[in-house]
């Protein structure tokens, strides 16, 4: 198969890069590996939200924080990609939503503060209309609601933490929980199965009325699970919080993500239909390298390999959770070049002691040149047509300062671009 | 004067102390149990949990086969709710292996194990996963998997519900004594650090590789050789029944399938304190080398986890060490040997002899206490019926596995998928004091044990800290990360292949959704004391590094 622009990858950088080409009128193929992260932890665009690993103040306004970062370490992915590329990018993520008929928020003027199920205040750039009204920096008090049977959000677990960090005084945070109508405790039920019940209208107002039962007083704001609705999330939250009587927000907990699942499926369906070619569940394998360039890549598709021919490639594969990088015992190989990105005598290595601390593992990826492309040790390109975006890029974790998604925006849009000049 | 009195003080949770404390108690005598940590968190939840044939040690150990032919024959009656009934093979993979063989068969007929030579095709056609180097096999019926969590827990209800207590987290700091005598004992709670006497008429010291420090705050000496073993957890059962290598006992020979993964082990490396466990990669590597020797699948399948455990030898004074010492047992009767009365020990043997360690044990006791009724623990079922499911076996027809047609078992809820734990099973737990840890409703339910590592249900279960429990956000969350940390100990050792997509799940899950890394130095300086505080306290013999720190399986 010939291809103008091959993007490979399965999240938001490849989202945002194959986008980026399509508004440029190219022609860009979309190489999908299958179900990733996104559709089990997946909810907001962060863009930065602490400073450092340390940092317990969040950053405030995310455009000015990345600024600094850049000045502070040139050699960050977001100071390769640029604050251009950022700006960009995210103008194009928004435009895209819109288009694409989701009504999110947000900007890189400031960060929203937003309770995470275990109560804890977190510091997002673009959220979901359906998850704003639970910002923190309003006063107004908030009541955490679950439903009984529902194990994967607690809403006594939020409210206890919540108060203590944030609280407002007196009753300001506090838990509440309520049936659902049809749902039985002893039989399991999953996010899912919420979300699809929560289109139906008339399931809507009956759990909106159990709920203005619970809650006495004006003025305050509820906070649920995420599951309002699969796919038509903003008029289901928007009519929902009018029938509660009170703001309503989303709060992601645990997977399958019902965020992920409709931000990205919607996304990809939008993509599709304005016309980009996308391949499904086919995993690149390996590259063809000559003259410096790659002239083509090979898909394992239903038993067989599939070439694609492409003037450029960007690799915006998401390190190690869709699989790309092949970690073996002591290697970790990458699925094109064959490159040893990592080599470490013992597994332990490639780990902190504490979980939550840095892992070195989670910065394996391509060093990069300037220009994004994947390079050798000395710097030198791997092929001057390949860009790489997102979490394949070495050197850097976002897990620790929140920037997974602005992330892939800036090195999405960038590599988009230079796989255009290429 | 004693806070509590009692009749007979058992110290240590393992399998030995459990079976102890039921033996008093259906000899009719009150007994408490005090136990440093959580039950069965030291050498019996480290153990790989094969039920043994006598087979390894048929050759070497003769007395200690068979002791596992007749205590295997009484646990498959007594506590079947505990036992897959998987049973072996016994392999040989090389031409050194087979000149073992003639010894094996002979030593099999003299400890009186089944054996029944098969040949190798039809051993591969009952057990396709028997690897091309399979030279002779043995089919030993006898073998299986003895779950040592649900044993030591089946052990301790059996004594609850005839009256004796359990203190977990409940250390032994000093005696009383009345000259010679035994009164009782100090002990010191590890999370609150309070302090309680109890007064008790005999104290016996089941502390297995911990015996000697407990005997030496008598200034008696127990000599118990603290050896190392390190096992590798895979994701699947890769086999269905066990597979031992049919050689003179060494590393990495031999292979479980317990419940829902398989277990690799071992080696044997005396160390200096039983709590100093540290997993070397050389181990792990070997354990699965060896292990890909006797079954394919071995090398391919998913790693889980590495953890270590200690075995407690005891010292008859022989030059042997390690492996070649006696896995046989020995009743030490402080009265006769050192002119303390009251005060016994228990050491050595192993986790499918717990009860007849416990039987002799406790005859010695109970004859000092004049208590003449005969021990009763090898008639009477653990679970004091006879007609539940087999609880292994049966669990996932218990979970209602959904039928492709028809929905006449709806899929019940679950709290831990990877183990098809409901919320039924961890419920009970909450309410029980001797739990303090999410790390101990793991060991009682299998909660975060596949997998995922408790990635999914450790926020579940800190959910039932808050609700079942009434603990407050911040220890609840603090609960949740020391599950996943304990979790990652093991997890780190066997890190390549898909545990790193694992992984990145898990830190997407709770330090990019959940913030869980903030929450966690928020709340460092003003983390409350409750009842779920971070694992810490002073090993018995103290000063070095903790057990907790140790991998567990």
């Amino acid at each position: 198969m010939r291809a103008d622009i091959a993007v490979v990858g399965s999240g938001l950088a490849a989202l945002v890069a194959t986008r980026t080409l399509q508004q440029a009128g190219r022609n860009p193929v979309l190489i999908w590996p299958g179900l990733t992260s996104l559709y089990f932890t997946y909810a907001t665009v962060d863009v930065l939200g602490y400073s450092d690993l340390t940092a317990t103040q969040p950053v405030e306004q995310p455009e000015a924080g990345v600024a600094q970062l850049i000045a502070d370490h040139p050699d960050h992915p977001y100071a390769v990609a640029g604050l251009d590329a950022l700006r960009s990018g995210t103008t194009l993520l928004i435009e895209w939503l819109r288009a694409a008929g989701f009504s999110w928020q947000g900007s890189l003027a400031h960060n929203l503060l937003l309770p995470t199920a275990i109560g804890t205040p977190k510091p997002s750039c673009l959220v979901p209309d359906s998850m704003a009204p639970g910002d923190l920096r309003r006063d107004e008090p908030i009541v955490f609601c679950g439903f009984h049977g529902y194990e994967d959000f607690v809403p006594e677990l939020a409210a206890s933490n919540l108060s203590r960090s944030w609280g407002r005084g007196e009753g300001s945070v506090r838990a509440i929980r309520v049936s659902l109508p049809g749902f039985d405790a002893s039989r399991l039920f999953t996010s899912i199965d919420l979300a699809r019940s929560f289109e139906d209208k008339a399931f809507r107002q009956e759990v909106a009325s159990r709920i203005r039962r619970e809650i006495s007083v004006d003025g305050h704001r509820l906070g649920v699970p995420a599951v309002l609705g699969l796919t038509h999330d903003s008029d289901i939250h928007s009519s929902f919080a009018t029938q509660v009587g009170h703001p309503v927000f989303e709060i992601p907990t645990l997977p399958p993500s019902v965020l992920g699942l409709r931000l990205f499926d919607r996304l990809r369906k939008h993509i599709q239909e304005s016309g980009v070619e996308m391949i499904w569940a086919a995993p690149a394998h390996e590259a063809e390298v000559s003259d410096g360039r790659c002239r083509r890549i090979f898909l394992k598709s239903a038993g067989r390999e599939q070439p694609i021919d492409a003037r450029a490639y960007v690799l915006a594969i998401e390190d190690t959770v869709d699989g790309a990088l092949r970690a073996g015992v002591h290697t970790v190989v990458d699925p094109f070049f064959r490159q040893s990105l990592a080599h470490h005598a013992v597994p332990t290595e490639r780990t902190d002691e504490s979980l939550f601390k840095p892992q070195p593992f989670a910065s394996i990826g391509y060093p990069v040149t300037d220009r994004l492309q994947p390079s050798d040790d000395a710097g030198r390109p791997l092929a001057g047509n390949v860009f790489v975006a997102g979490g394949a890029i070495a050197g850097y974790d976002p897990v620790g300062t929140k920037s997974r998604g602005g992330l892939a925006i800036a090195t999405g849009y960038r590599a988009a671009k230079e796989a255009m000049a290429a | 004067m004693p806070d509590t009195t009692t009749g007979v003080v058992v110290i240590g949770g393992g399998s030995t102390g459990a079976g102890v404390l039921r033996d008093l108690s259906m000899r009719g005598i009150d007994a408490v149990l005090v136990e440093k940590g959580d039950l069965a968190s030291g050498t019996t939840g480290r153990s790989h949990g094969l039920l043994h044939s006598g087979g390894r040690y048929c050759v070497n150990d003769l007395a200690a086969a068979i002791e596992c032919v007749e205590e295997g024959r009484i646990l498959r009656r007594i506590a079947r709710t505990t036992i897959e009934d998987t049973g072996g093979y016994f392999v040989s993979v090389s031409e050194e292996d087979e000149a073992w063989v003639p010894r094996f068969v002979e030593g099999c007929g003299k400890a009186g194990i089944s054996c029944e030579r098969i040949s190798v095709e039809e051993a591969r056609r009952r057990e396709p996963a028997l690897s091309k180097q399979v030279r002779t096999v043995f089919w030993i019926p006898e073998d299986g998997h003895l779950d040592p969590f649900y044993l030591v827990m089946g052990n301790v209800e059996s004594a609850r519900r005839r009256g004796a207590q359990v203190r977990t987290y409940t250390e032994v700091t000093g005696f009383n004594r009345d000259g010679n005598r035994v009164t009782g004992v100090l002990t010191r709670d590890t999370m609150t650090g309070e302090e309680t006497t109890i007064g008790c008429k005999a104290v016996i010291n089941a502390t297995g590789a911990w015996a000697g420090f407990v005997a030496k705050l008598l200034d008696v000496e127990v000599k118990v050789v603290p050896v190392k073993g390190v096992m590798v957890v895979l994701s699947h059962r890769v086999a269905h029944a066990t597979i031992n290598r049919c050689h003179k006992p060494g590393d990495g020979d031999i292979i479980v399938p317990a419940l829902s993964v398989a277990i690799l082990g071992t080696t044997a490396v005396r160390v200096p304190h039983p709590e100093v466990l540290p997993i070397e990669w050389e181990e792990v590597r070997h354990m699965i080398e060896e292990g890909s020797l006797m079954a394919d699948g071995v090398s391919t399948a998913r790693a889980m986890r590495a953890y270590a455990g200690v075995r407690p030898l005891y010292d008859l004074g022989a030059e042997a060490e390690g492996r070649e010492m006696s896995r046989n047992f020995a009743v030490i009767d402080h009265e006769q040997r050192d002119g303390i009365a009251g005060f016994a020990s228990i050491v050595g043997g192993k986790v499918t002899t717990y009860r007849l360690m416990a039987e002799r044990v406790t005859d010695l006791v109970a004859r000092r206490l004049g208590v003449t009724m005969p021990c009763a623990t090898a008639g009477v079922p653990l679970n004091d019926r006879d007609d539940e499911l087999d609880q292994l076996r049966h669990r996932p027809a218990q979970v209602g596995v959904p039928k492709p047609h028809g929905d006449e078992l709806a899929l019940q809820p679950l709290v831990c998928e990877c183990e098809l734990v409901r919320p039924q099973d961890v419920a009970p737990w909450f309410e029980d004091p001797a739990v303090r840890t999410l790390e101990d409703i793991r060991r009682r339910t299998r909660t975060g044990m596949g997998p995922c590592q408790a990635a999914v249900c450790s926020y579940r279960l800190a959910g039932r800290l808050v609700t079942d429990r009434h603990q407050d956000g911040p220890a609840a969350t603090r609960a949740m990360a020391d599950l996943l940390e304990t979790r990652w100990r093991g997890v780190r050792h066997v890190f390549w292949g898909s545990q790193l997509r694992q992984a990145q799940v898990t830190a997407g899950l709770h330090l990019e959704l959940f913030n869980l890394d903030r929450q966690l130095m928020l709340e460092k300086s003003t983390a409350p004391a409750g009842h779920f505080p971070p694992p810490q306290g002073e090993g018995q013999g103290g000063g070095v590094e903790k057990a907790e720190v140790a991998s567990q399986r």
